[in-house]
């Protein structure tokens, strides 16, 4: 285990404390609560993650070099922004395929777009909740709110990584 | 609400996945062959078994969690006149929720019964999706490493902040639906 994972496992087990003190029924919940996450999850990483072993795979060593590479700037941050857009699934999709991304050469400026464009512009999600639990006006007002974000976000980590190295996927 | 769309939201992201995942399997088959299905596979185990502990500890963490807080009861902080206190009250409220979309935007609909305006529903979403804590430990630290959660975590935790500040001022009234 490495020290992010100790630091997890510290919390996990200081907030099981507390539900602890306030008695058995909050830690059973808790417990049951797990279980079912668990259950959820585990089929689709069963998927998701051989997929982005393949796609890993497949993808050329350099293919993302040159549209969403660490020299590609400000159209890099772009392209990656909108490509996060369009990531097909939650987090146990689009991580995975970050990383065969950055294995095929993008840069963490641009993967730092697309993670913020994914989040703010996930057409997905969009779709299958937002439209219809809060209708189009609500749907329209955040996109307008937060349109200029993953731009952002990709320019800020681009002033970061000349500062500090960032590097992205397993230590 | 139509069924395609409850079929979609149930099963969308596996069915998606899969779709994609045997396609790129049969074209790295016909690629490569079957040795380089294999070893890809093994990849797939072995970043699993990289995460598992993690995935299990955020889990832990989050149903905890769940049990401690309720992002609701900060509603009555999040009203129109609430300024930029109430767009933080807002993003740090989203950043607690735990739990995927099918918790998160029915919240939204809580939260603007107990009187958060437009703004502070804007934020709590991007606070969510942004940087939600659970998807965070959960996934982004094991996945993307620590180094770059934690470096995306400080440039974007702000940013809901922002956003709600500009849904106030964009011109778009927003009623809950019934």
């Amino acid at each position: 285990m490495n020290g992010a994972q100790i630091f997890l496992w510290l919390l996990a087990a200081i907030a099981m404390g507390f539900c602890a003190r306030r008695g058995a029924l909050p830690v059973r919940r808790a417990m049951a609560e797990t279980g079912q996450s668990l259950a959820k999850i585990l089929p689709l990483f069963a998927v998701a993650l051989p997929m982005a072993a393949f796609l890993a795979e497949l993808i050329p060593a350099d293919a993302a070099s040159g549209w969403i590479g660490p020299e590609s700037g400000l159209s890099g941050i772009a392209v990656g922004a909108v490509a996060g857009g369009f990531m097909p699934g939650g987090p146990f999709v689009t991580f995975p395929l970050v990383i065969a991304f950055a294995k095929a050469g993008a840069g963490v400026p641009q993967m730092t777009a697309l993670v913020t464009g994914w989040a703010i512009y996930g057409i997905h999600r969009i779709i299958t909740w937002e439209y219809p639990v809060l209708g189009w006006r609500f749907v329209a007002l955040r996109m307008l709110a937060g349109l200029p974000l993953p731009i952002l976000a990709g320019i800020l980590a681009e002033a970061v990584g000349a500062v500090v190295p960032v590097t992205l996927g397993r230590p | 609400m139509p069924p395609v769309i409850a079929l979609l939201r149930r099963h969308a992201s596996l069915m998606v996945i899969a779709a994609i995942g045997t396609a790129a399997a049969v074209a790295l088959w016909q690629k490569r062959g079957s040795g380089a299905v294999l070893e890809a596979l093994l990849h797939a185990w072995d970043l699993f078994l990289f995460i598992a502990p993690s995935l299990l500890a955020g889990l832990l963490l989050a149903g905890a969690l769940r049990q401690l807080l309720s992002p609701g009861a900060l509603a009555r902080w999040m009203g129109a006149e609430s300024g930029w206190f109430g767009l933080l009250v807002a993003t740090v409220a989203g950043t607690l929720t735990p739990g995927g979309p099918m918790a998160a935007f029915p919240l939204v609909l809580v939260l603007a019964g107990a009187g958060a305006d437009r703004g502070a529903l804007v934020a709590y979403i991007l606070g969510w999706g942004l940087n939600g804590f659970q998807r965070l430990l959960v996934y982004e630290v094991p996945l993307l490493g620590p180094e770059f959660t934690a470096m995306r975590f400080l440039l974007t935790a702000w940013m809901p902040v922002l956003a709600g500040w500009g849904a106030r001022r964009i011109p778009i009234a927003w009623e809950p639906p019934r």
